[in-house]
């Protein structure tokens, strides 16, 4: 049983990157985290630690996820399952989307 | 030929390398006694006799290039089958040996750049194409100097080699192996090949241009931008990826031309070799000025090469048209006539862009803008006319943490007085004014504002709480003024440190205290800078004048078929003379009746006059937003306003007349016009008011004085 959690942590977190935000991720549409972050939090300030350029674009300088952008673990948008506190599985995939508003 | 041969005046005197073109040899010219190299093209690979012809033809065309940085051909021939260029003996070392892993010094890539761009230039220039840059051609002597080799050479030679040069990436993709192998000893040029090269189109010189960003890439990586294991990969990423940023020592504005040179339209790059040389040679010049200090915090994408905009030239004394619309922004440039306009646009595709300036002041031609998306809100800059935007990777305007305040957007962009030209202001939502001192790199809250008592008082209007309006006093260095919607005037009369409410006189129909001390939702404010005591300002209900610096205001509405609106504009000389632009009402909020008219008084608001020449005035029911009527200051003054349908109109001759410049634009929030050349919007008014100042002492007193002589 130790082997097989072992093995599960090690699959890594993955977020995905919107177009627009490539730019600030080197070109890569999706960004495989080293760390096994616990919290969307933790995945957050890894994902910016790597590419700073993409934090100003998703959070307010208030730290709050901004009004039009949407986050998903999974299928589940987190502002369902507890914004940044959001607990992750090993292997979680994150996505950063646009939300549909606006004219 | 084999060493020791003679062909023609050429004795062949040791082989030098072997490439998939063919053999080089170093030969003795016994005539010239000097020593050349001998590229022999051996038969195999040039069977066709017509290709041959062809090679022999450019190799000619080649041979007429005569520049430091390029590799003389000296002769071309044939003999026994085999074709033979003959070409000036380069003692060096290729580009791609002195490469390391990590790359060049910045210095040593700006300084072989600099070559390898002039070099196309005189190329491209005698329309020989080089098609096969890359940095093994690249030879660097030992003095530095740059010789790129193979001119004009390789065309041939790869729809030989390779026949179907990928003309599909698809053919390519066939059989990976097979390609591979079949490509020989041009596998290495892959790398280098342009997106259309691969897609099978017809190339021109920007070919040559993007193998010039591979290589300064390269040259500053140590890798290849676009790199797989197989040719299909390899092309895949040239066609479809972004190369990864270059490390953080590399300064972003060379960052900036390898982007350009690597994007993937041929119309997004650059057009001429000579504008590669010149962005190199201004970073250069850049660098050595600051010194190589790099910034601690890991650079990206500094700057965004704009994707399906073509770009407007433009020059000292062209009348430039900042349009920024809830999608986008439009930039227009005619000659100082003002007959005819280019567009460019639009720029920042999908995003309301509010605010729009332009900063001539200490010799930059730089412009701003804000751009507002999903993505948040920024402030963003550009030196070369909209060709290339910086694109921070932090926004550079935020609330301090203890604000409790998010940026939602900047609503102006003001610039300083011309003689403090480090010194910008920008007006944003939640309402706030934020300074500059150093040119916009850097901004901080102004907090006497911010932290004013009426500030938990101030209401949003229908736009939000945003400060839309800074106004300097042009001979007052202390004195500013700011513009709330809701919340009114309010002036410093201390830079900034401490602020007065300044809405004595303004009447508000929404509070039962038709006079309140603040609160007022002024729409804007406008200062004649040859009166600076002199202010004029167009409210919710209302327009108003004030001759006391704004201590009271006074209505000056009589006359106008409605006292709403919201665009308000001082005439560049004329102190007196204002133009609005009625709407029928806080319900209905378009021009009354259906006709598109300008208001404007010449006698300081006793009585003022539609101007409605060749503006629709029928079925036009139309909005004119608070920051999109401007003036270039020209003599005569050119007007320019925009609407909310995305009509643009503008007026040579100060409003008698109206022209539409350009229909059917997203929904114009902004227009600013500028003479290139001269220090600014702002600036230049100032500079204009100094000169009137200078001539003829401003005289004080009551409009009632000038009135009679209109």
């Amino acid at each position: 049983m130790p082997a097989k959690n072992e093995a599960s942590a090690n699959v890594p977190v993955t977020i995905y990157i919107p177009g627009p935000l490539r730019p600030f991720s080197g070109g890569r549409p999706r960004v495989e985290l080293k760390n096994s972050p616990e919290t969307l939090r933790d995945a957050l300030d890894e994902l910016w630690k790597e590419y700073p350029g993409i934090r100003d674009r998703v959070i307010t300088e208030e730290g709050r996820l901004r009004e039009h952008i949407n986050i998903f673990v999974g299928n589940e948008n987190v502002r369902y399952t507890g914004d940044f506190a959001t607990r992750l599985a090993p292997g979680a995939e994150i996505s950063i989307l646009p939300a549909v508003s606006g004219g | 030929m084999n060493v020791g041969d003679t062909v023609g005046n050429y004795r062949v005197l040791a082989k030098l390398g072997q490439g998939g073109m063919g053999t080089v040899f170093r030969a003795r010219d016994e005539v010239l006694h000097r020593d050349v190299a001998v590229k022999v093209l051996s038969s195999h690979t040039i069977a066709e006799k017509s290709a041959k012809d062809l090679l022999l033809h450019e190799a000619r065309a080649a041979s007429a290039l005569s520049h430091p940085n390029i590799c003389m051909i000296h002769q071309v021939g044939e003999t026994g089958g085999d074709l033979f260029i003959v070409m000036e003996m380069v003692e060096g070392r290729p580009l791609s040996e002195l490469i390391g892993k990590d790359g060049l010094p910045v210095e040593s890539i700006l300084r072989y750049g600099v070559q390898i761009a002039g070099a196309l230039t005189h190329s491209h220039n005698r329309n020989v194409i080089h098609r096969d840059l890359k940095s093994a051609n690249v030879m660097i002597t030992p003095e530095g100097l740059v010789k790129v080799l193979d001119f004009g050479l390789a065309r041939r030679i790869h729809k030989e080699v390779l026949p179907e040069t990928a003309r599909t990436l698809d053919s390519l993709g066939a059989s990976d192996e097979t390609t591979m192998e079949s490509t020989g000893g041009l596998t290495g040029t892959i790398p280098y090949m342009a997106p259309e090269l691969l897609k099978g189109q017809l190339t021109d010189q920007r070919a040559d241009i993007w193998a010039l960003g591979v290589v300064l890439y390269e040259a500053a990586s140590g890798k290849l931008p676009f790199l797989g294991q197989t040719i299909l990969e390899t092309s895949g990423a040239i066609l479809h990826e972004l190369p990864a940023p270059l490390p953080a020592w590399v300064p972003q504005g060379l960052w900036a031309v390898v982007q350009r040179c690597l994007s993937k339209d041929p119309q997004q790059r650059y057009q001429r070799a000579s504008e590669v040389l010149a962005a190199l040679e201004a970073v250069q010049t850049a660098s050595v000025v600051g010194g190589g200090a790099t910034t601690s915090i890991p650079t990206g994408p500094a700057t965004t090469v704009l994707r399906g905009v073509r770009a407007v030239a433009v020059k000292d004394g062209d009348v430039l048209l900042l349009v920024g619309t809830m999608k986008g922004a439009f930039l227009l440039r005619s000659h100082a006539k003002r007959a005819n306009w280019n567009v460019m646009g639009p720029v920042f595709h999908g995003q309301a862009v509010y605010s729009l300036a332009y900063d001539g002041r200490e010799g930059r031609r730089r412009l701003w803008a804000s751009t507002a998306s999903y993505w948040g809100t920024l402030l963003r800059s550009s030196d070369d006319f909209g060709r290339t935007w910086a694109n921070l990777q932090q926004a550079s305007i935020k609330f301090p943490p203890d604000c409790g305040a998010s940026l939602k957007n900047i609503w102006q962009v003001c610039l300083g007085r011309e003689d403090e030209p480090d010194t910008m202001y920008c007006g944003v939502e939640p309402a706030a004014l934020f300074v500059s001192q150093d040119a916009g790199e850097s901004w901080s809250l102004v907090r006497g504002l911010f932290d004013h008592p009426h500030r938990p008082r101030w209401v949003p209007g229908n736009g939000g709480l945003c400060l839309h309006t800074v106004v300097l006093d042009p001979s007052e260095r202390q004195r500013m003024y700011v513009a709330i919607s809701a919340g009114g005037v309010y002036r410093t009369d201390d830079g900034g440190a401490t602020w007065q409410a300044r809405n004595r006189g303004i009447c508000v129909r929404h509070e039962p205290n038709r006079f309140p001390e603040f609160g007022q939702c002024v729409h804007k404010v406008v200062l004649h800078p040859s009166r600076p005591e002199r202010l004029f300002l167009q409210h919710h209900w209302g327009i108003y004048r004030s001759d006391d610096h704004g201590d009271s205001w006074q209505s000056i509405s009589n006359g106008v078929p409605s006292d709403f609106g919201f665009a308000m504009l001082a005439h560049p000389r004329d102190p007196d003379c204002v133009y609005v632009l009625p709407i029928e009402s806080d319900e209905f909020r378009c021009t009354p009746d259906g006709r598109l008219r300008v208001y404007r008084t010449r006698n300081a608001g006793s009585s003022w006059e539609p101007l409605s020449k060749g503006l629709p005035q029928k079925g036009a029911y139309e909005t004119v937003l608070r920051d999109a009527m401007h003036t270039d200051g020209l003599e005569p003054a050119g007007i320019y306003f925009g609407t909310r349908s995305g009509d643009l109109f503008g007026s040579t001759d100060e409003g008698k007349t109206w022209k539409l410049i350009l229909g059917g634009l997203p929904p114009v929030v902004c227009v600013k016009s500028v003479v290139i050349g001269e220090p600014g919007n702002d600036g230049k008014i100032q500079a204009a008011a100094k000169k009137r100042q200078s001539s003829k002492a401003p005289k004080k007193g009551s409009a009632g004085k000038k009135r009679g002589k209109r």
